[in-house]
């Protein structure tokens, strides 16, 4: 059906073959469209980073370009702990959003006392459906995804890009 | 400056919610046409504010500015408010925060607040991709948090190991609203029925939910008259069911944010009812019916105890003791809620206030004997914000 789709069938035309950014399910995480890019920097050299406030020492996730709680612009990186526990954890094998193969597994992740980002929703990867268990202990784990083009006067830049999600610790 | 004036809301209508053979606009109309047939009163040249709360209809419709485009279709000529609001499924309860300020302060006099969706596309995918949008994009969608499920599914897990709660009190919510949803023929699913067996032994959606855990999503758009006391006088001799109080909280968007101690526990719609219920100069113990965001079972149970209608922990067996029941402590979602009338998102939270309007007036389907006092409330995006509104058949003094 895929195939038929991109051969004959063309609502419209104009738009045929073309990158549709508004539709794109990855972050633009380009300097060009993020001030925040060095977090993807810093994914492509396997760190899990965010920013910390220079002012008041607030960390906050994800990182920014104001300190949400003293609105201060003073901010510097500081790396985030990369290993986590599963909560609890959800496994979805219909309805996951096109682009997510199922089993999509999802958990609920917290990263101790000690950690200034408590807890977050996570991604597990390289899991199989009915392996994951609460108290089980996930890594910190990096990917790259699909590139993007983006216009530079009368040319064309590809965008590289990574994200991250988190795998069983075995 | 003038003494402060009364909001109150006149009456309502919504279209058929369902999987729906119409564009957005044609449902608004539909949706528009039913609360005039409920406010024989109402003339569209009376109406000088419009309110459109609508999520989706930017993407799917390609409507990016909706309410001119209802101005036009409807034939309206707002003078003092014409706007599209989107606060997800809270948009049109939020409307009627913004109403009964524009009320209350003279600036409008007759507000149309209309809430709709257009969710089902030619090909059923976009629905759920969609759905990557309405949360923290960049950070929980790159995870794969799109559709609801999945989430809602983590936070029973967590009520059921923290408190006890089981599935079989969650499916005592989903019979209850099936019961109220008897009678209401615009719901999504109007005419079908529900028992414990059935809800117990439907197909697994995500673990814990069974498909009636869930509540559909729904094409479907809805409209209310909120109105000052005197414009509704004029247009309506029904009795007045006034805005009474309303608090609205939200804490983050993001799961690295969420407010509670666990999934379990939500501060955030605690904070939001407790500032509602202070403005309404009103309690829990004051209300007789509400209608709160019952998109999943445990969504409801959660409620009843965050809005402080039982003890925190208690809202599985206070759910299954009856108490939620037409003839129960606190009847809830009278109308079927969203589990059965259908949730088309920024439809929904007016689609509630009809109900509360007419449960006040003594005219619902379900009535609740001698109801005086009701309550809305929405939750929009994955339990990020939470929207409170208090009715009554008095005004605050």
């Amino acid at each position: 059906m895929a195939e038929l789709q991109k051969a004959e069938i063309t609502g419209t035309p104009a738009l045929n073959g073309t990158y549709i950014s508004e539709m794109d399910m990855w972050p633009f995480e380009t300097q060009e469209f993020n001030r925040i890019y060095p977090f993807y920097d810093n994914l492509r050299a396997g760190k899990f980073t965010t920013t910390k406030c220079k002012k008041c020492g607030h960390v906050t996730y994800p990182p920014q370009v104001i300190c949400p709680k003293c609105w201060a612009e003073e901010l510097e990186w500081v790396e985030l702990p990369q290993r986590a526990k599963v909560v609890t954890l959800t496994e979805t094998q219909a309805g996951a959003p096109i682009g997510f193969e199922p089993p999509l597994i999802m958990a609920w992740l917290t990263f101790g006392e000690k950690s200034p980002l408590k807890h977050l929703l996570g991604r597990i990867i390289h899991c199989k459906e009915g392996e994951l268990k609460e108290g089980d202990e996930v890594k910190f784990v990096t990917f790259s995804v699909p590139a993007h083009p983006i216009e530079v006067k009368k040319d064309t830049k590809i965008c590289d890009r990574v994200f991250y999600a988190f795998e069983p610790v075995k | 400056m003038a003494q402060k004036k009364n909001a109150v809301i006149v009456g309502g209508g919504t279209s058929k919610f369902g999987v729906r053979q119409a564009h957005i606009l044609d449902m608004i109309q539909e949706a528009a046409r039913a609360c005039a047939n409920d406010i024989p009163g109402l003339k569209p040249a009376d109406i000088d504010g419009l309110i459109v709360a609508t999520t989706m209809a930017g993407r799917h419709s390609s409507a990016l500015n909706t309410a001119p485009l209802v101005v036009h279709r409807l034939g309206l000529k707002p003078t003092s408010l014409c706007i599209r609001l989107d606060t997800l499924c809270a948009g049109s309860n939020s409307a009627v925060i913004v109403a009964k300020g524009m009320i209350e302060s003279g600036i409008a006099e007759v507000i149309l607040i209309t809430g709709a969706e257009k969710v089902y596309m030619p090909q059923r995918w976009e629905t759920n991709y969609t759905q990557l949008a309405v949360n923290d994009h960049d950070w929980d969608s790159a995870m794969g948090l799109g559709v609801p499920p999945p989430f809602f599914a983590m936070i029973a897990k967590m009520h059921m190991k923290r408190y006890g709660t089981t599935k079989e009190q969650m499916a005592h919510v989903s019979v209850t609203n099936y019961a109220y949803g008897d009678g209401h023929v615009n719901g999504h699913f109007a005419g079908r029925t529900l028992t414990m067996e059935q809800a117990l032994e439907a197909r697994l959606i995500a673990d814990p939910f069974g498909l009636y855990d869930c509540c559909p999503l729904s094409d479907g758009a809805s409209a209310i008259i909120v109105a000052s006391e005197e414009r509704a006088k004029a247009m309506s001799d029904k009795p007045l069911v006034y805005l009474r109080g309303t608090g609205q909280h939200a804490t983050h968007s993001m799961s690295a944010g969420w407010p509670g101690d666990t999934l379990a526990e939500w501060p955030h719609l605690k904070k939001a009812g407790e500032v509602a219920f202070k403005n309404a100069k009103l309690t829990p113990k004051d209300m007789d019916v509400i209608q709160t965001h019952d998109c999943f079972t445990i969504s409801e149970i959660i409620e009843l105890e965050e809005l402080g209608f039982c003890n925190k922990g208690e809202g599985g067996a206070f759910a299954a003791s009856g108490a939620i029941g037409i003839n129960g402590v606190i009847p809830t979602n009278t109308d079927g809620g969203l589990l059965v009338y259908g949730h088309p998102f920024g439809a929904s939270g007016a689609r509630q206030a009809i109900e509360i309007c007419k449960q006040l007036q003594g005219r619902a389907i379900h009535q609740v004997k001698n109801a005086a006092f009701g309550l809305t409330h929405n939750l929009s995006g994955t339990c990020a914000q939470h929207t409170v509104v208090v009715y009554g058949k008095e005004p605050v003094k």
